[in-house]
């Protein structure tokens, strides 16, 4: 690979992802510190991060659980459709986010066929949140199940433990740290997300607005350096947020070997 | 312990029933209640044929640049390590890392004709932002690693003997990046290519900052069923993501079918 | 085709891993490039083929100097140690890829891979992919492809680290017919001394870089020119303060006349040869090596006190 084909890649790249970058990172501090700070301590901007924040931690602890159920048996069980649902569950990765967005605010909304309405609630923002970051819980998990040695499973089971304390002191600390790394996954997308929870979430200020959905409404009014200062607080913290699930992982997975 | 697991199983099967499968359903149901009938002419109708074109005419540009981004940038960090390749290698999973209303508004700020780079743009006459090539930008950056993440935990896998292998048997480079180095690593690029088709036809966050979402000009197709859904043009809306839903299933079964293929060419028989 | 190296130097970094390394290879000859990992022989075999580039130094290959020749024109036959199968193309297409470079007509291309493919045992696996295939299946497959350009020298790097035990004796002795009849120059690099002993008509023993001794199998056995050579040609005892190989020693009656007295330790039958350890009041792991008869004939066992001396024949 020639040094023109190194050039054109990095080039590319810039276009599409550095220049902007820099040049949002520029519009954030446009104003010095001092506008900076004033931007993402606006009380409107410190609910929706504090909404975004609380609602992804219990999307990120729920599925944590539930995705770790999921992929228990989807290596564990046996039963007819099981393959169904093992494919099923990267669907969230592959439907566009705004065919979630009007599905989910149709089926649990106001006009709910089954009656249930959690639209306009933090309950809705979750249930968005826990669709779309669904299989990074199970697909963090499902491969480590598969390949576990199962020889320390069945020497305390033949110890006459029982299953559930097998499940809880043998087999769950060596998931932990996939788990761990799951949610880290699930937690910075979630943080992010936009086109699956808009329609459920009302979008009310100080109420129901996610931090991505009061980025847009700034950038909508033509405030695009308080945007800018928004995102790049954001950004910061997902990628603060992920290192340190990331950092716990490791720990603990270097802990039990 | 046979009870327990029925339990469990019980729980697994509801808790993604209610929150994925229930959906996917209502989907179809709410598309295909009125009849085929509606649905076509819900598709053609000028918005959505208008948007469906945009989509695909911005997925035709996005794609091959993308996939042959991925495929360069994949050989460069994994067969030629450089500063370069490490500053790619560093930078490339960063869109997946951000939120797409932060990509839309960081290509913005870049590319608008009051931005940084855009003014000198506008002054050539290109307009970005508000047109179709700010919709290729934002389609590529939130699609840019998909094709690289497949390819180089592979091309790293493989390692490369079957080059070396190929260059003492007197193949020039050209031919050793043809018939081996590609070959070798086809399902992947597949598989991310895929992966990358499926994300720039569902793109909605970042499309919506970057287009100036107008009707019949700069809508994708995402953006014209969350404006006929917010236009109580519901039905015209469910058609069209009935249409991105039977898309995405399609993925799905083409991802599964890629990954099979890839594995098969694994290890030896004993 | 002989090689000549002359004063060949090469660094990964600061890494040096030859040292000016000279190195005459006969025609026809089959070489064996032993030595620890990280003593760079399989560096000097990628050199020799030209997949890596000399730091300083000259390569010869038929009194040609080559070294500035990049490898697809080195006319080289290279097997790496796993296969490297192209995994897309069937077992025929593999041996064919060196033919269809150098454009030959179609049907020469086919009965050449017909040729070698009875050559290597594979006629009925021609339509097979490399992953249907098993390991010494994969190998020969490679072994036929390399053969396939007509090399002027065979290289073959750890050509049977990756197969089961049993394979390995089989495929060495095959490989060691095939190099006999083909009559081709063939280098093989391996850490293990005793299939070097028992592929290889000459030896080339490296050490940290540099070439510690070069010689026939036997002679760098029974005349080792330094005690890295003897240590790393077979197995070593300490006895009376000094090194020496186990089948020198012998057991005698504590009744003897001569030789120290010991204590048996530990007694292992392996087949033919049979270890018997023993604690001679010194520091130091001693032990002798028997044929099944000596031991029988000793009727040895843990406990039992004997004479422990040099073998007569051994002193001569």
């Amino acid at each position: 690979m020639g040094w023109l084909g190194s050039s054109l890649l990095v080039t590319y790249m810039s276009l599409v992802i550095l220049i902007p970058v820099i040049a949002l990172v520029g519009h954030a501090f446009t104003g010095g510190l001092p506008a900076f700070w004033d931007a993402i301590t606006q009380t409107e901007a410190l609910d929706a991060i504090r909404l975004t924040v609380l609602v992804a931690f219990a999307t990120a602890f729920i599925n944590a659980i539930a995705g770790t159920a999921i992929a228990w048996v989807l290596v564990h069980d046996r039963f007819i459709g099981k393959s169904l649902l093992n494919s099923i569950i990267d669907l969230p990765f592959a439907l566009p986010t705004v065919v979630a967005g009007i599905t989910l605010v149709t089926l649990y909304g106001p006009y709910s066929p089954v009656h249930i309405n959690v639209a306009n609630s933090w309950v809705g923002i979750m249930v968005a949140l826990l669709f779309v970051t669904l299989p990074f819980n199970v697909r963090a998990v499902q491969p480590v199940l598969e390949s576990m040695d199962f020889s320390a499973e069945e020497a305390a089971s033949t110890l006459g433990s029982r299953p559930l304390r097998t499940f809880i002191y043998v087999t769950l600390p060596t998931l932990v740290p996939s788990i761990l790394s799951g949610m880290g996954l699930a937690f910075a997308r979630a943080i992010g997300e936009f086109g699956s929870v808009v329609f459920i979430s009302g979008n009310e200020p100080f109420h129901t607005e996610v931090a991505s959905s009061y980025i847009f409404a700034l950038s909508q009014d033509g405030e695009l350096n308080s945007a800018a200062a928004v995102s790049v607080f954001l950004l910061v913290f997902a990628l603060v947020v992920l290192g340190v699930f990331g950092f716990l992982s490791r720990r603990i997975s270097q802990r039990i070997q | 312990m046979k009870r327990r697991s029925l339990a469990l199983r019980f729980v697994a099967l509801f808790y993604v029933a209610v929150l994925v499968g229930a959906p996917l359903v209502l989907v179809f149901q709410r598309a295909f209640s009125p009849g085929l009938d509606s649905v076509w002419h819900s598709l053609t109708a000028s918005d959505t044929a208008s948007a469906i074109r945009l989509t695909l005419v911005v997925a035709a540009i996005t794609l091959p640049l993308n996939v042959i981004f991925g495929v360069g940038a994949s050989l460069l960090i994994v067969r030629h390590p450089s500063k370069f390749s490490r500053l790619l290698d560093t930078l490339i999973d960063v869109p997946l890392a951000i939120s797409p209303i932060i990509i839309g508004l960081a290509l913005e700020l870049a590319y608008a004709s009051n931005g940084v780079f855009g003014r000198a743009l506008a002054h050539l006459g290109w307009q970005i932002i508000f047109s179709w090539p700010g919709i290729v930008l934002a389609s590529a950056a939130v699609s840019l690693p998909l094709v690289s993440r497949e390819m180089v935990p592979l091309l790293r896998e493989i390692g490369d003997s079957q080059e070396q292998t190929a260059a003492t048997l007197g193949a020039k480079p050209a031919r050793i990046f043809f018939t081996i180095t590609l070959r070798s690593v086809a399902w992947a690029a597949a598989y991310g290519a895929t992966l990358t088709l499926a994300r720039i036809i569902g793109e909605y966050g970042a499309v919506l900052i970057v287009s100036g979402n107008i009707t019949n000009k700069t809508q994708t197709l995402t953006l014209d069923i969350a404006s006929n859904f917010e236009n109580f043009a519901t039905q015209q809306g469910f058609a069209g993501a009935a249409l991105l839903a039977m898309i995405s299933i399609g993925v799905l079964i083409v991802l599964s079918l890629a990954k099979q293929r890839e594995r098969k060419n694994y290890e030896y028989h004993d | 085709m002989s090689i000549t190296i002359e004063k060949v130097s090469k660094s990964f970094g600061r890494d040096e891993v030859l040292r000016s390394l000279s190195l005459e290879i006969p025609t026809g000859s089959f070489t064996a490039l032993l030595g620890p990992s990280g003593s760079g022989k399989s560096t000097l075999l990628r050199l020799i083929a030209g997949l890596t580039k000399v730091d300083s130094g000259r390569i010869w290959l038929n009194g040609v100097d080559v070294t500035d020749v990049p490898v697809r024109e080195r006319q080289i036959g290279f097997c790496f140690q796993n296969y490297a199968p192209f995994r897309h193309l069937t077992v025929e297409k593999n041996i064919a890829y060196g033919l269809k470079v150098q454009r030959r007509g179609r049907r020469e291309i086919a009965s050449k891979v017909e040729e070698l493919l009875s050559l290597v045992q594979l006629s009925d696996f021609a339509t097979r992919y490399p992953h249907q295939l098993s390991g010494g299946q994969a190998q020969r497959m490679a072994l036929a492809r390399a053969l396939a350009i007509e090399p002027r020298v065979l290289l073959l790097d750890e050509p049977f680290a990756a197969l089961d035990a049993q394979v390995r004796g089989e495929v060495r002795t095959w490989v060691r017919k095939l190099q006999h009849d083909l009559g081709i120059t063939t280098i093989l690099v391996t850490h293990d001394q005793q299939e070097a002993m028992e592929v290889a008509d000459k030896l080339v023993l490296l050490n940290k870089g540099t070439i510690e001794q070069v010689g026939p199998p036997s002679q760098m056995y029974d005349e080792p020119a330094t005690d890295f050579v003897r240590s790393f040609l077979g197995p070593l005892t300490t006895f009376d303060g000094v090194s020496i190989r186990p089948h020198e020693l012998e057991l005698v009656p504590e009744s003897a006349s001569s030789g120290q007295v010991v204590t048996i330790t530990d007694v292992v039958r392996l087949g033919f040869e049979v270890r018997v350890v023993v604690d001679d009041g010194a520091d130091g792991f001693t032990w002798v090596q028997l044929t099944h008869d000596e031991a029988l004939l000793g009727n040895y066992a843990p406990g039992q006190r004997v004479r422990l001396r040099i073998r007569r024949e051994s002193h001569a």
